[in-house]
């Protein structure tokens, strides 16, 4: 029993990893900006793209820095361009930019790629087969949950101990008092966005070595699901996020293993649902209410 | 003052968020007819106490009552009673009322906000229109179809009366947020009033309002509530105000009521003046 | 207070008169299956679409993204109720002819692609309307999402017929006179954006837009707000569902795998394009966007040479990038889109309501 099982766990595992590292993103700037940022997924899919096009030109010792470095560009960029401008506008609008900007990157990567999947580069040792009991599998899946643990244990560090994560800190409590308290709010979301793309990007690294293909569309779906992760680990706490995306990975495995491939998206977002419904702050959210 | 029956009693309510009491064991009583006016510093919980009345908050603890019938009540169960001892703890045990705003509404509660909340993309006009919807008789396919046109027609005519008693009939088609402070704050009224409602709360009706506009809210006030047959409940800073037109006035301080009677009674008790010792009344 | 005047009614049916003729004159001239005459069926088809995603989103502010899963069981219902019965041995080739024995009306079962999604948005608003904006959003998404893999999943085949195509049910061509087909559309589109604007303008559409402005404020006015966004969010369902239905039959086959969030994103900002809260805007923008993107800017997709010069830049898959660029200048400058909230009738009147009020 436990060996039919193994394999599933262990995949679990690792995608819930590469989950956790993306819910983190989106958990970091709804917690400051209130903002679901639809774009995130495609950053990560970008990231996989510039892994295909830099391995291609340059050894893996310049182009898996550059990848991380393109990658928090990207984001950065994104947040200038499409989210700066309407800090002051209704949320709804946020959202609709949001929206707007994952499609037009979605498209970009269509015609710079022609739309054909594009074979990921195979990372030497992330890539090798280790057997493990009855199962084998890859090494990255082993390496994920314990690299994912470990960023995101510096993450928590960065936030509790440095100024930038006291401000972020405070940005996230009260924008407007924080702007008032003189911390300087572009910077802290310019912050924010750099490193959910530098951990999305690492998350693509990931999550591309098991799939082995890339597309335009690709990240749609692990997108949603991580922010669903976050959703369901109660959006603005990062250990939430991380703890949220390890059960959806775990069980979505499970059910595919028990033969319902079909339904281990629907289940993500039953489970969405279901968490709205009975604890709508999720597992370590806090509670907001608007004044009257 | 001829003290009519209760139109709405508070009883020994409290309203907790998290850690701080807002409203402490807080007990009032609005007689029909009357103008009352709830007084007391900023942060003294009057606004909470309007939002506890129109159900916008559930009390933690404490009933309130609209003629005669239970519109909110809550008493805490198990180990949390202790904490709330002695206040009708058995009378409630167990009950829980809570009626959504629109409920209350349409029992005949209608309020206005201290920070205006206007329908911001409506006209002066429409925001009263809005406010008729809760007496319509209309499905939503009669009023799809227009066999409702009688009834429209009669909405209509009602929103446009209602403005021309505020005195706004010559904004009618203004958008509802161009219009200086003072009128917003009318314009509020008689979106209030297009409910139909038996008690009126206002909250901080003169706020934002030049010397003259409050001087004629006063007349203003007791105007409509001779002509619709309104008890009113205000919540306001303005001393001069207050004194003109109430009846009877409660104030409260940190949660709690500090005192409570007709002006003069209210004007001379030590109490208030502690309360209010360095707050300027003007 | 507000005196229709009688000229009014007069003048709207003979503007749709028009447009009926100029449609039908489209066809006549460049044949059923001309670029012009596409863009006009798939113009009205996302017209529909469009206007029933602004009742929602720009009409009660409520940020929903459910639109193509309901627009999904629509195209579905449709489908599989109008599949001849004698052809349903070949579509179905995988579940033997399939276990819905019966064949309706089109008329009969486009009303019933309505119902049925409408029915589901019933069960749905049920749990999610009491969320929050952005949660409604993500909440309803995720719907679309759980649809769209009920629907492909195998046991369900004989019914939906699995991940495989659904066909030769009736179309715009098989059930209209030789060249006809686009008044079918514009007829059907016609008579729902028609009651939607008759919603809108009553009652309960100023009660829907109060609640849009502000949520508080519309409750303690006596709205109810969970009844009221219920209501909105089914009758917005039910025309969901028949676009979709039309979508299907413009389509001409129907694959589940078509109706991906990205689907509801493009009409998202077709909504957003033509102003959010304005019906005359969103059907301005449908013509316009399924105009541009299957025709004014199909050139962008192809590697053009002039003598032996190559245009740079031209070439498969550029259009969408051009597109979404304009989209997101939209977004972030204009964006209260073409129309802002008013009508493009009101436009014309604007100077009028302002003196009314001075002579009521």
């Amino acid at each position: 029993m436990f060996d039919k099982i193994l394999p599933y766990l262990l995949a679990g595992v690792s995608v819930g990893g590469q989950y956790a590292l993306i819910a983190v993103g989106y958990t970091m700037v709804y917690g400051i900006l209130r903002l679901i940022n639809f774009a995130h997924g495609d950053i990560f899919t970008a990231a996989g793209f510039f892994m295909v096009y830099l391995v291609a030109a340059m050894p893996l010792a310049v182009s898996v820095p550059l990848v991380i470095i393109l990658t928090v560009a990207l984001g950065f960029t994104v947040e200038r361009v499409a989210y700066k401008p309407l800090r002051s506008a209704p949320r709804m609008s946020i959202m609709i930019s949001a929206i707007g900007a994952s499609y037009l990157l979605q498209n970009l990567m269509w015609y710079v790629t022609g739309g054909l999947a594009k074979q990921y580069p195979v990372l030497p040792w992330l890539s090798d087969t280790v057997s493990l009991g009855a199962a084998s599998t890859k090494v990255v899946t082993l390496v994920t949950p314990v690299l994912t643990v470990a960023l995101v244990i510096g993450l928590v560090m960065l936030i509790k101990r440095t100024k930038i994560g006291m401000a972020m800190r405070a940005v996230s409590r009260d924008f407007e008092t924080s702007q008032l308290m003189g911390i300087k709010i572009n910077s802290v979301i310019s912050m924010t966005f750099i490193i959910g793309s530098a951990l999305a990007a690492v998350g693509s690294m990931l999550y591309f070595t098991n799939y082995s293909t890339v597309t335009p569309t690709v990240g749609a779906m692990p997108g949603l699901k991580a922010f669903v992760a976050a959703v369901f680990g109660g959006i603005g706490s990062i250990p939430g996020a991380v703890i949220g995306a390890f059960i959806i990975g775990i069980c979505e495995n499970l059910i595919k293993g028990a033969g319902y491939t079909a339904f281990s998206d629907a289940f993500t977002f039953a489970l969405l649902i279901a968490i709205l419904l009975f604890k709508p702050n999720g597992l370590f959210g806090e509670k907001l209410s608007e004044k009257v | 003052m001829s003290a009519g029956k209760t139109v709405l009693r508070v009883e020994n309510v409290t309203m907790q968020f998290g850690g701080v009491v807002a409203i402490d064991n807080l007990s009032m009583d609005v007689h029909e007819g009357e103008i009352v006016a709830l007084i007391g510093p900023n942060g003294a919980g009057k606004t909470t106490a309007f939002n506890c009345i129109t159900g916008v908050y559930e009390p933690t603890n404490g009933a309130v009552y609209f003629d005669d019938q239970l519109i909110a009540v809550n008493h805490p169960s198990g180990r949390m009673k202790r904490a709330y001892a002695g206040q009708n703890g058995t009378m409630y045990a167990g009950k829980h009322v809570h009626l959504t705003p629109d409920k209350i509404t349409k029992r005949g509660i209608a309020r206005t906000f201290q920070n205006i909340r206007l329908f911001k993309s409506q006209t002066a006009f429409e925001n009263v229109l809005i406010a008729t919807h809760l007496r319509k008789k209309s499905n939503v396919f009669t009023a799809t179809f227009r066999l409702n046109h009688k009834e429209e027609r009669a909405m209509r005519e009602k929103a446009m009366e209602l403005l021309k008693i505020v005195g706004l009939d010559d904004v009618a088609d203004e958008k509802a947020t161009s219009l200086p402070y003072g009128k917003q704050r009318r314009l509020e009224i008689a979106r209030a009033l297009a409910t139909e409602p038996k008690l009126l709360l206002l909250d901080e009706p003169a706020a934002g309002m030049n010397p003259q506009e409050t001087d004629e809210l006063g007349a203003f006030i007791k105007d409509i509530k001779e002509r619709f047959n309104l008890t009113v409940f205000m919540i306001e800073h303005h001393m001069n105000l207050v004194m003109d037109v109430s009846d009877r006035i409660y104030v409260i301080d940190f949660g709690k009521q500090i005192a409570q009677g007709t002006p003069a009674e209210v004007r001379d008790n030590p109490a208030v003046i502690a309360a209010y010792l360095g707050v300027d009344d003007e | 207070m507000k005196k229709q005047s009688v000229a009014k009614p007069i003048v709207s049916a003979l503007v749709v008169a028009l447009i009926f003729v100029l449609a039908w004159l489209a066809e006549k001239t460049n044949g059923s299956s001309s670029m012009l005459v596409t863009v006009l069926k798939k113009g009205a088809v996302y017209a529909l679409i469009a206007v029933s995603m602004n009742l929602l989103n720009g009409f009660t502010g409520l940020f929903s993204l459910g639109q193509a899963g309901f627009m999904l069981v629509g195209a579905y219902t449709y489908a599989i109720f109008t599949i001849p019965l004698a052809k349903r041995v070949a579509v179905y080739q995988y579940y033997a002819g399939g276990c819905v024995g019966v064949e309706l009306n089109f008329v009969v079962a486009l009303i019933l692609a309505g119902v049925v999604a409408a029915l589901f948005a019933a069960l749905i608003g049920f749990p999610v309307l009491r969320l929050k904006s952005d949660y409604l959003a993500i909440a309803t998404l995720g719907f679309a999402e759980i649809i769209r893999a009920i629907v492909q999943w195998d046991s369900l085949g004989p019914v939906t017929n699995g991940s495989n195509l659904l066909k030769t049910y009736p179309t715009f061509n098989s059930i209209m006179p030789k060249d006809m087909s686009v008044l079918f559309p514009f007829i059907v589109a016609g008579v729902c954006i028609a009651l939607i604007l008759l919603l809108i303008n009553s009652t309960y559409g100023r009660a829907f837009k109060a609640i849009r402005d502000d949520e508080i404020a519309a409750e303690a006015m006596g709205v109810n707000l969970f009844h009221h966004k219920q209501m909105a969010f089914v009758i917005s369902s039910f025309f969901a569902g028949v676009g979709g239905a039309l979508l299907a039959m413009y389509q001409g086959s129907l694959q589940a795998n078509a109706f991906k969030s990205s689907m509801t994103y493009e009409i998202l900002l077709i909504v957003v394009i033509g102003g959010m809260g304005s019906v005359s805007g969103s059907v301005i923008a449908s013509f316009l966007f399924i105009a541009c993107s299957e025709w004014w800017l199909r050139f962008l997709d192809n590697t053009t040479f002039i003598g032996d010069f190559q245009i740079p830049l031209l070439g498969s898959g550029f259009r969408m990038v051009v597109f979404s660029v304009v989209i997101m200048v939209v977004v972030l400058f204009f964006r209260r889109g073409l129309m802002g909230d008013r009508e493009l009738w009101e436009l014309r009147c604007a100077p009028r309501r302002a003196n009314k009020g001075v002579k009521a």
